[in-house]
């Protein structure tokens, strides 16, 4: 690309549209200080003329009409394919089924769990009970009320080896 | 250009609305300039008046998807365009039959008959015969996307800044898309160029 800004600038307008009268102006007199991009100038508005006059396509005249049918063809199968008030009610419900049963599911295996355990702590408790209830009875506490002076008895001094020696 | 994009925006929202003579108004005014791209895209005339029907019918099916804030005939092209990329992919992955395959019914007439493609000679064409089917034939060498920048230079609906959006890519890549397909198309037009002979507008 040419550097120049002027140039580009124009370049860039000419593809789009006719230069105005101002700018072929300026436009003459930047080209009268450049010839050197006289040619290229010319090859430019020469694409852009024949870009210009390249010919339309032809457009069927019933085109728009045809349009305008499927686009309405189309609202029509959209306006059948909506749902009744029946099916909507329904597909409603139907889509929380799914979720309520595995909220169920979650709910029974939750309750079932810790009633078990429930269950379980009661058994062990129970044996916990039995095993406590087959233990001898404890003796009647009154038979201990002298237990200390007959500790006493049952044990002996040591004996006193310097009375003995003298004794002797 | 911006009472331009007010008023197809008005449509539009009538469009949004259900307002059918709204959408006819667009279609009467975008046919021609879609046509032309879609036709230069495609390269097939049967083919581009089906897709550009296409195109207005995704107009019309995602008119609630349109935001005023965009310009429609932004909006428009890059439907336009999205829609012969899709076709020429789907080309791409099932070319055509051969057109010289006879007709199992009939072997003196082929299986595939064609109109006559060259039904361009509208009053206000300015290039005869040999010219018109060079800049043609220069255009549709060119890769789709410089050709896409070119071919919506040429009208005044899109600036350089809507361009851009339509093929999705910066300013400066747009208009340099612009000036490489260009000089492809100088270097290949070169004769006529240079001699500038062509019957002129008078």
């Amino acid at each position: 690309m040419n550097k120049d800004p002027f140039f580009e600038d124009l370049r860039e307008k000419g593809w789009r549209r006719k230069l105005t009268p101002d700018e072929e102006e300026r436009l003459a007199e930047w080209l009268a200080e450049h010839p050197d991009e006289q040619s290229e100038w010319v090859a430019e508005s020469n694409l852009n003329e024949l870009l210009e006059a390249l010919p339309n396509v032809p457009v069927p005249s019933n085109f728009t009409a045809r349009v305008v049918q499927a686009a309405q063809h189309e609202e029509a199968l959209a306006q059948r394919k909506k749902p009744s008030l029946f099916d909507f009610t329904i597909s409603r419900w139907t889509r929380w089924l799914p979720k309520a049963a595995l909220a169920a599911v979650l709910l029974g295996s939750g309750l079932s769990s810790y009633l078990y355990m429930q269950a379980a702590r009661r058994a062990e408790w129970a044996k916990s009970l039995t095993t406590v209830s087959q233990l001898p009875s404890v003796a009647n506490p009154e038979v201990l009320n002298d237990f200390d002076a007959i500790a006493a008895l049952s044990s002996t001094p040591p004996a006193d080896v310097e009375l003995l020696k003298v004794m002797q | 250009m911006s009472t331009e994009l007010d008023s197809d925006a008005a449509l539009m929202l009538r469009v949004k609305q259900g307002d059918w003579s709204a959408f006819t108004e667009l279609v009467d005014k975008y046919k021609q300039p879609v046509m032309n791209l879609v036709y230069r895209m495609l390269h097939d005339a049967a083919e581009a008046e089906d897709l550009s029907q296409v195109v207005f019918l995704q107009v019309y099916k995602s008119a609630e998807r349109y935001q005023v804030s965009s310009k429609f005939s932004t909006w428009l092209f890059t439907i336009a365009r999205n829609l012969c990329l899709n076709e020429i992919r789907r080309r791409s992955r099932h070319p055509a039959d051969s057109i010289d395959a006879a007709h199992p019914d009939h072997d003196d007439q082929p299986l595939q008959q064609y109109e006559d493609k060259k039904t361009f000679s509208p009053p206000e064409s300015l290039l005869h015969g040999e010219l018109e089917e060079k800049i043609e034939q220069a255009l549709a060498e060119l890769p789709e996307n410089q050709r896409t920048a070119i071919l919506l230079c040429r009208g005044d609906e899109l600036s350089y800044e809507d361009i851009a959006k339509v093929l999705g890519c910066s300013l400066s890549a747009t208009k340099s898309l612009i000036h490489r397909g260009r000089e492809t198309l100088k270097e290949k037009l070169k004769p006529y160029l240079r001699s500038g002979c062509w019957p002129k507008a008078t």
